[in-house]
């Protein structure tokens, strides 16, 4: 009796299928987590926030994908389960790592936990710097760039360190939620976090706050009624510049030693912008803005201002006018002076 | 013949003090201009150095009004008899000296004020430099120095409005001395020659008109 190749299949695959070992078959990411989401059974070291981890595109590819060696018995086994090389999914982004100056300075997993990276628009710009600051100390760095950059201490605070160091594109302004300090003279200002904001918003969603309407944009008229709100007064909006596409090829670019790589965009530019809110899992929302939200004179928001890049249009007609107003005594005075000077020589003679 | 009579009008400290200003106010419209519009203002080598060059000069103009404020009101405690216009000043000496730069100046009338040592400035002048100096000037120095700090004093920039309204006031007010400065300059060339005054403020002295002819002062 012949038997058509098509009917070996499927006893194949059962057979592959039950020769693998059966606690990878059975496992999905709950399992891996009912031990590694508690801290007094794996400790500090393999614990894994659940909540955090489930928004990253790691969760969705599952704990197998990267610890592919992980067996039923584990951890009874005394293995120590595989882990993958992020090459290996990642191959364009470590190509490009590898080229750049900080390659053999940090390893991927030096800036990147696995278990909590996340795209570049949901994180803050505040937590992209963190990962620097492990290594390049906050007022060592502001030291040192104060050799050349003025206000470093401001420009480091208010731009991701990738946004020059890297060639990131698309730079847009993205701005956040910060929780004033309680005197002028105490302490800097903070990212509100999502507890405070759900704090602020009473029963309805923190989006609601910006958003009044949550139809997930925010016109200048919200825009306008957040920045005047008395009872959002310990809240400011603060601008950061974030890129929208990032690149890892670290090194120091020429271009950006030129202030007017930022500072000559003129008015036109710089008009997307976004609210970006912190959620309960700890990633951050973005919610688009409407074109002006920093610009606009009246209803952009009070606190974002970059000296070359964003004037306001009207103002700059505004201070036209009162220039022209200083020019109408030396024109307007001097063509009469000019018509009647026989009037002067005249009375001089007498 | 008539001769004519020298004033020392000018001593060499406020000399040095209106010189320094002048060198300081023009760098800082300059800079400012190139700040604000760098797509279409480029008279500095870099960004960078017209920023510098706008913050060191904004430093000087500051350090010298202070020096101003602290001469004319600490030490020789006249600050207000020069330049805060006396009730005569606002009923009668406005309207006159209006009256003459509108009106009888192009008649070839005599300018009604007499500028002495004693008493400088003509009505209009003590009402435009007050302005200047108590209003403007104290404004533009201290948006100015909130603007070059603002991580350090970011909280202050806040409680008085926002980054945004800070700059909009600074620009504004740069605008309005930049207007105040073309009707200077121009007012100082009202005398009977064009350098008549402007001299003065090089020399110290002023050849007084002959009596009858009133010495005008710029505004």
């Amino acid at each position: 009796m012949k038997i058509h190749p098509t009917k070996l299949i499927w006893p194949i695959v059962l057979l592959a299928v039950l020769s693998l070992p059966t606690g990878i078959l059975a496992a999905d990411n709950g399992d891996c987590l009912g031990c590694h989401a508690d801290v007094e059974t794996v400790g500090n070291q393999f614990r894994i926030n659940p909540v955090t981890f489930d928004t990253t595109a790691h969760a969705e590819i599952g704990c197998q994908e990267c610890h592919a060696s992980v067996t039923a018995n584990h951890p009874d086994d005394g293995k120590a389960p595989s882990k993958a090389g992020c090459q290996e999914c990642h191959e364009a982004v470590s190509a490009e790592y590898a080229n750049s100056n900080h390659h053999g300075s940090a390893a991927c997993n030096d800036c990147h936990n696995p278990h909590v990276a996340r795209g570049a628009t949901a994180v803050s710009g505040v937590d992209m710097n963190r990962q620097c600051e492990g290594c390049h100390g906050s007022l060592e760095t502001v030291l040192k760039h104060a050799e050349w950059l003025p206000q470093a201490d401001l420009h480091i605070a208010m731009l991701p360190c990738i946004s020059c160091h890297t060639a990131s594109q698309d730079n847009v302004i993205t701005m956040y939620i910060i929780k004033r300090p309680a005197s002028v003279l105490s302490g800097d200002s903070q990212l509100a976090t999502y507890a405070e904001l759900k704090q602020q918003a009473g029963g309805k969603s923190i989006e609601s706050l910006i958003d009044r309407n949550e139809d997930n944009y925010i016109s200048l008229a919200e825009l306008r009624l957040f920045n005047l709100d008395s009872e959002n007064k310990t809240l400011r909006l603060q601008g950061m510049i974030t890129p929208e596409k990032v690149t890892h090829d670290f090194k120091i670019l020429d271009n950006r030693w030129d202030c007017t790589f930022c500072h000559a965009s003129g008015p036109d530019a710089r008009q997307t912008s976004f609210v970006s809110l912190a959620q309960e899992d700890g990633s951050f929302r973005r919610i688009a803005a409407e074109k002006g939200a920093v610009l606009d004179a009246l209803y952009g928001t009070p606190d974002f201002y970059m000296v070359g890049a964003t004037r306001s249009k009207i103002l700059d007609y505004i201070g036209l006018v009162i220039i022209a107003g200083g020019m109408v005594m030396p024109v307007g005075h001097g063509t009469l002076r000019f018509l009647t000077r026989k009037n002067r020589q005249n009375k001089e003679e007498e | 013949m008539e001769t004519t009579h020298k004033v020392y009008l000018q001593p060499t400290p406020v000399r040095i003090w209106h010189w320094l200003n002048a060198f300081g106010i023009i760098t800082l419209i300059a800079t400012g201009a190139q700040i604000r519009f760098p797509e279409y203002v480029s008279l500095f080598a870099s960004y960078k150095s017209a920023i510098l060059l706008h913050n060191t000069a904004g430093l000087m103009v500051a350090v010298s009004f202070s020096l101003w404020f602290f001469y004319y009101g600490v030490v020789a405690r006249n600050l207000g008899k020069i330049y805060v216009p006396t009730k005569d000043d606002l009923q009668v000496g406005l309207l006159r000296q209006a009256k003459f730069y509108l009106l009888t100046y192009f008649l070839g009338w005599p300018n009604p004020h007499h500028a002495t040592p004693q008493d400088k400035f003509n009505p209009m002048q003590k009402s435009a430099y007050m302005a200047i100096m108590f209003v403007l000037m104290p404004l533009v120095a201290l948006t100015g120095i909130l603007l070059t700090n603002v991580s350090p004093l970011r909280e202050m920039v806040i409680l008085l409005g926002g980054l945004k309204l800070l700059m909009s006031v600074h620009f504004l007010l740069a605008c309005s001395l930049c207007a105040f400065l073309f009707t200077h300059v121009y007012l100082a060339t009202l005398g009977k020659t064009p350098m008549a005054y402007i001299k003065p403020m090089w020399t110290g002295w002023e050849e007084e008109e002959p009596a009858g002819k009133h010495s005008h002062h710029t505004v």
